[in-house]
């Protein structure tokens, strides 16, 4: 049976007001069941069209489903109807920083703070992002030492790049391109781990390893280097550390 | 104006132990209360797409919206790296650092966080993760 027609029959109509169908969706947000709320915010919406609350959970969904043009574009309603919604500040900041937009993302979290000083989500976003320089990645600086690997002899291990944790590129063993755009990818991976760290009180990142399924991606932070490379396959992690390690020295890379 | 229920203030969204949990909201208390308990592992935490805690099972004092509200960027940038640089979707992350280990996994309903200690056992914290992560999607 379609969700709405469930939900009509398992909920009294009369009880059915906005502010109760927005409550039931975010509940239901609150417990992982979007589809759920899906049904219950749009039945909110069209009684109350102008609901900032209403909105800001529709934007949630969209977030939850990875839609962040809608997503954004809810979040600008709810701030046409109150122009300091911190929560609505939040989540464009957050959108801003996923875009790397980093003034942007600066400029909402600031309102969301003129207002709302106490609001832990928005400053530690704010801190995170306080001491991150842009990234140079218009070819500016000195250009990185590309990585020459005998043809006749694939490597095992791909996607390398080092770099400082300025941004600064040392060596990349890739196509100019795609070099630059994983670098950007993994220094705004280390500074967001880093700054997640920290909030954790785990201290400074050594090493991480991603999982992606076919692959997995290293990275090992050595004062001031940044030494990345990416292997076939499930790899345990430990192995797979050593492995990267040896291939850095191996090139000779040091901090 | 319609009620705002929860949600207007900064502290709105928060976990709310009133409301009556639906199966499913048991099955992520479950899965964030039992991988809490494993050898070495501090707590962890539920968290949606954009940083909202469903879940928390941490220490006292713990940061609990910061590290919800980080993570949550964090994990999203491990989701958008993997398909802007056409590699597989993003499942998991180890993170090793000077005084612990912080797990970061990717699912339909959000990010699942672990914190552990430095000498946590990684690899079968990743199997259990990986069970969980099947439970959760």
């Amino acid at each position: 049976m379609h969700w709405g027609a469930l939900l009509e029959r398992t909920w009294p109509r009369q009880r059915s007001t906005p502010a109760v169908l927005f409550r039931r969706a975010d509940r239901c947000c609150s417990q992982g069941r979007y589809d759920e709320a899906a049904v219950f915010v749009a039945q909110g919406l069209r009684q109350a069209p102008d609901s900032s609350v209403g909105h800001l959970i529709s934007a949630y969904l969209h977030v939850a489903g990875r839609r962040m043009d809608r997503a954004k574009g809810e979040f600008e309603r709810v701030l046409a109807i109150d122009p300091f919604h911190p929560r609505a500040l939040l989540g464009l900041a957050r959108i801003s920083i996923e875009d790397q937009d980093l003034a942007t993302a600066k400029t909402f979290l600031d309102r969301a703070l003129q207002y709302y000083s106490d609001f832990p989500e928005a400053q530690a976003l704010r801190e995170m992002l306080a001491d991150w320089p842009r990234m140079k990645a218009d070819g500016s600086e000195a250009p990185a030492r590309a990585l020459l690997g005998a043809p006749s002899q694939p490597a095992r291990e791909y996607d390398v790049v080092a770099m400082r944790t300025d941004g600064r590129l040392v060596l990349l063993g890739m196509d100019e391109d795609r070099g630059r755009q994983l670098a950007q990818h993994l220094m705004q991976v280390y500074r967001t781990a880093s700054a997640t760290l920290s909030r954790a009180d785990l201290g400074s990142l050594r090493s991480a390893a991603i999982d992606v399924g076919s692959c997995m991606v290293f990275l090992l932070k050595d004062a001031d280097l940044l030494f990345s490379a990416t292997l076939d396959g499930p790899v345990e992690v430990g192995a797979g550390s050593a492995h990267i390690g040896r291939l850095r020295n191996a090139l000779g890379i040091r901090s | 104006m319609a009620d705002h229920g929860t949600l207007t203030g900064p502290e709105g969204r928060r976990k709310s132990p009133g409301f009556a949990r639906a199966p499913r909201a048991r099955v992520f208390k479950e899965i964030v209360a039992s991988l809490a308990k494993a050898a070495n592992v501090r707590g962890g935490l539920l968290v949606t797409p954009d940083g909202l805690v469903i879940i928390a099972e941490l220490p006292p004092r713990f940061q609990v919206e910061a590290v919800a509200a980080l993570g949550a960027t964090l994990g999203r940038e491990l989701e958008l790296g993997s398909a802007r640089l056409g590699r597989g979707a993003f499942r998991m992350a180890v993170f090793a650092a000077d005084g612990g280990t912080l797990f970061v996994c990717g699912s339909r309903p959000g990010f699942l966080i672990l914190v552990g200690d430095r000498n946590v056992d990684v690899t079968s914290v990743r199997m259990a993760l990986g069970r969980a992560l099947d439970r959760l999607d």
